[in-house]
């Protein structure tokens, strides 16, 4: 079914223009090497000096439906991005990774439509994200690939809507797709059935939802500005995208619980900056009372944040984000004496600097992470050198630390890692 | 009839009279409109070439989809980028206002990613060019002190002294003005030790549409020894660009019709 939706997709593109004198689309792209030393030296993982070793090569084009017919009036573009990727963590041949197969038009002028995979993002947050339950690519996050790939494809189709009074996106996920997480062959992690930080020798597994209409996952943005500053409302329907729930102790299975999101934001001008403001209310369905210890419970989530230029090609930006389970006392009546259990807040702090040299050709980030209540933290630097318009070398640390093995950063704090990549685009 | 011919005459004599001796504002506030807000909307293409102290080259090429609010006040930009290829289809918004910042909104494609981005400092480079945002959206006129000094038949020399020097590189700069047209020609920035340091020059001027248009520019960083030179090609005026071109919308699914390669 799903290849047949790409089948259909790749039928439109190639029967369209053929009644025309095809213009040929432009191709782009780049190709990357990547080496990710650990400088941990885990020996959990499949290899202990290096968390990434891969040769990566990205072709995307787009392409406007020319001439007369319906699609062109409707400014059909079909638009393709894929990744052939050696990885040589892994031994393997190599794979090829499509990131964006999507056919975009407007069937009237106020209705714009997107159908296939395609990224998916909003929100007012940095690094954090509370009403973006798109799903993300930790792995690729915490080992040093491009940002880009911190934000995975969904197949989806997308739906906006803009009448005068406030902008509508509605986006339908018929088949789910999870987070990618460390999962013990690349990245070691916390897993609680082995009681401690864990690498290939875990025996967890998470159980996807099966595809079938009840799966559905749907996702809702009302958005307008008032003058400069951006309000929005979310709404978002389906699934965790990370197994934070069990299914079945004895066979270490988690699962993916129901979840429903109602959520707002604000975003401008404040104090000489950009402030934002992003709330969110994570509805547990499967354990709506909270009483369940195997189901992750409801919880509420706030965030501020601040971003200042200070001139000079300088920015600072800072966020704070506040996590509360909800019925923690049913949560906590209900847990077994030999359990893990979440602590009822959370405290969390961003820092970004960012500083450019030479004509912008030059940038230092620093982006830090810290939660006084877990007692943990991340520091990710970087530093990329535009060396021409086509080659571009990146280096960076990746480093998770804490006090505790159980907690989002500490379970991490066996991976730290420096980076480099270089990259020729074209 | 040959009465009309003289009151005709007497006019026309009496406005160049009135020509001749503009206030300084007047000559900077007709300048500042003939450089950024010509027609009620534009577009173009703009081709930049950074050359640096060692003669390499880099290039942007972008379009430029401009919006007038208020003649000498609010506009709106759109500027879509076309090359280098690494940040091809990345889109750029901003909301440029008068007596306070700015509103610029960025679009990352590859994630989806629309960013608010902070923007006080508009003595930034441009996208990495020897050009400043103010030399692309333009100084707002209320923030210097103006000065007319001693120009020639061809040019009103205008130096301009910034109100909040703590807040420029600059101490000064001047700008060579054509009298005919009022299109600025040359300017010249002047650091706080009374050194040349940066001059932002028109290298050609044509007609569009009956607006005296600067079609090539350059920009020199007189310390870095680097420079940009623009072209602007496929130049339009009055177009009749709408506000809803100017939102998110269009940031996410740049304007087919306007962004022809």
């Amino acid at each position: 079914m799903r290849s047949a939706f790409f089948i259909a997709l790749l039928f439109i593109f190639l029967l369209v223009p053929s009644a025309h004198a095809v213009e040929l689309p432009e191709w782009h792209g780049f190709i990357e090497q990547d080496f990710g030393g650990s400088l941990s030296r885990d020996s959990l993982t499949k290899h202990r000096d290096y968390n990434m070793l891969e040769q990566r090569f990205q072709l995307k084009t787009r392409y406007a439906i020319p001439g007369e017919n319906l699609l062109s009036r409707w400014n059909g573009v079909f638009t393709y991005k894929g990744d052939f990727v050696l990885d040589e963590y892994f031994d393997t041949t190599g794979s090829y990774e499509i990131r964006e197969l999507n056919f975009a038009f407007s069937p009237t002028s106020t209705v714009d439509i997107k159908a296939g995979r395609q990224i998916l993002t909003w929100g007012t947050g940095d690094y954090l994200f509370i009403n973006d339950l798109f799903p993300k690519d930790y792995v690729s996050f915490y080992i040093g690939r491009d940002d880009e790939y911190l934000k995975k494809p969904s197949d989806a189709l997308r739906v906006s809507i803009y009448p005068k009074i406030a902008n509508i996106d509605f986006v339908l996920i018929p088949h789910f797709t999870a987070n990618t997480l460390p999962d013990g062959d690349r990245l070691s992690f916390f897993d609680s059935f082995e009681g401690g930080i864990t690498g290939r020798n875990t025996q967890n597994n998470a159980v996807k939802p099966a595809w079938q209409p009840e799966n559905f996952e749907y996702a809702l943005r009302l958005y307008r500005t008032f003058g400069s500053t951006e309000g929005a409302l979310y709404y978002y329907r389906g699934f965790d995208p990370s197994p934070r729930s069990y299914l079945d102790e004895a066979n270490r299975q988690l699962f993916y619980e129901r979840l429903d999101v109602y959520g707002a934001s604000l975003r401008g001008p404040f104090a000489d900056g950009i402030g934002n403001l992003e709330t969110g209310y994570y509805r547990s369905r499967q354990d709506a009372s909270g009483d369940n210890r195997l189901i992750e419970n409801s919880s509420w989530k706030l965030l501020l944040g601040y971003e200042k230029d200070l001139g000079n090609d300088f920015k600072i930006g800072v966020q704070y984000q506040y996590e509360q389970k909800l019925n923690y006392d049913d949560y906590t009546s209900a847990l077994l004496p030999q359990d893990y259990y979440w602590d009822q807040h959370r405290h969390l702090l961003t820092q970004r600097l960012t500083k450019y040299f030479k004509n912008q050709t030059v940038m230092l980030g620093l982006f830090n992470f810290w939660s006084p209540s877990d007692k943990d933290g991340y520091v990710r630097a970087s530093c990329a050198y535009d060396i021409t318009d086509q080659w571009k070398l990146t280096m960076g640390i990746n480093i998770p630390w804490g006090e505790d093995d159980t907690t989002d950063f500490g379970s991490m704090k066996k991976n730290k890692n420096a980076f480099v990549r270089v990259r020729y685009s074209f | 009839m040959k009465n009309i011919l003289i009151l005709v005459t007497i006019i026309l004599l009496a406005s160049n009279a009135l020509a001749a001796q503009l206030t300084v504002d007047e000559v900077v506030s007709k300048a500042n409109n003939r450089s950024y807000y010509q027609g009620k909307d534009g577009s173009a293409k703009a081709n930049m070439v950074v050359t640096d102290s060692q003669g390499r080259t880099r290039q942007r090429q972008l379009t430029i989809l401009k919006l007038n609010i208020q003649e000498g006040g609010d506009q709106k930009y759109f500027v879509y980028f076309h090359k280098p290829n690494d940040v091809k289809g990345m889109s750029y918004i901003v909301w440029k206002h008068v007596g306070k910042d700015d509103d610029r909104w960025l679009y990352l494609p590859a994630m989806d990613l629309v960013r608010r981005i902070a923007a006080s400092d508009k003595r930034s480079s441009f996208a990495g060019t020897t050009f400043l945002y103010e030399d692309i959206s333009g100084r707002s006129i209320d923030l210097d002190i103006h000065e007319l000094s001693s120009g020639d038949a061809a040019f009103y020399v205008v130096k301009n002294t910034p109100k909040d020097i703590g807040v420029v590189e600059f101490s000064y700069y001047i700008v060579k003005i054509d009298k005919i047209n009022f299109v600025p020609m040359k300017a010249e920035y002047f650091d706080k030790s009374g050194k040349l340091y940066r001059t932002v020059e028109a290298l050609e001027v044509k007609d569009i549409q009956g607006y005296p248009t600067v079609t090539k520019m350059k920009a020199s960083d007189l310390n870095a020894n680097s420079n940009t030179v623009t072209e602007f090609t496929d130049i339009k005026y009055d177009i009749g660009l709408k506000d809803d071109i100017f939102t998110e919308r269009f940031l996410r699914t740049p304007p087919q019709q306007w962004l022809k390669e």
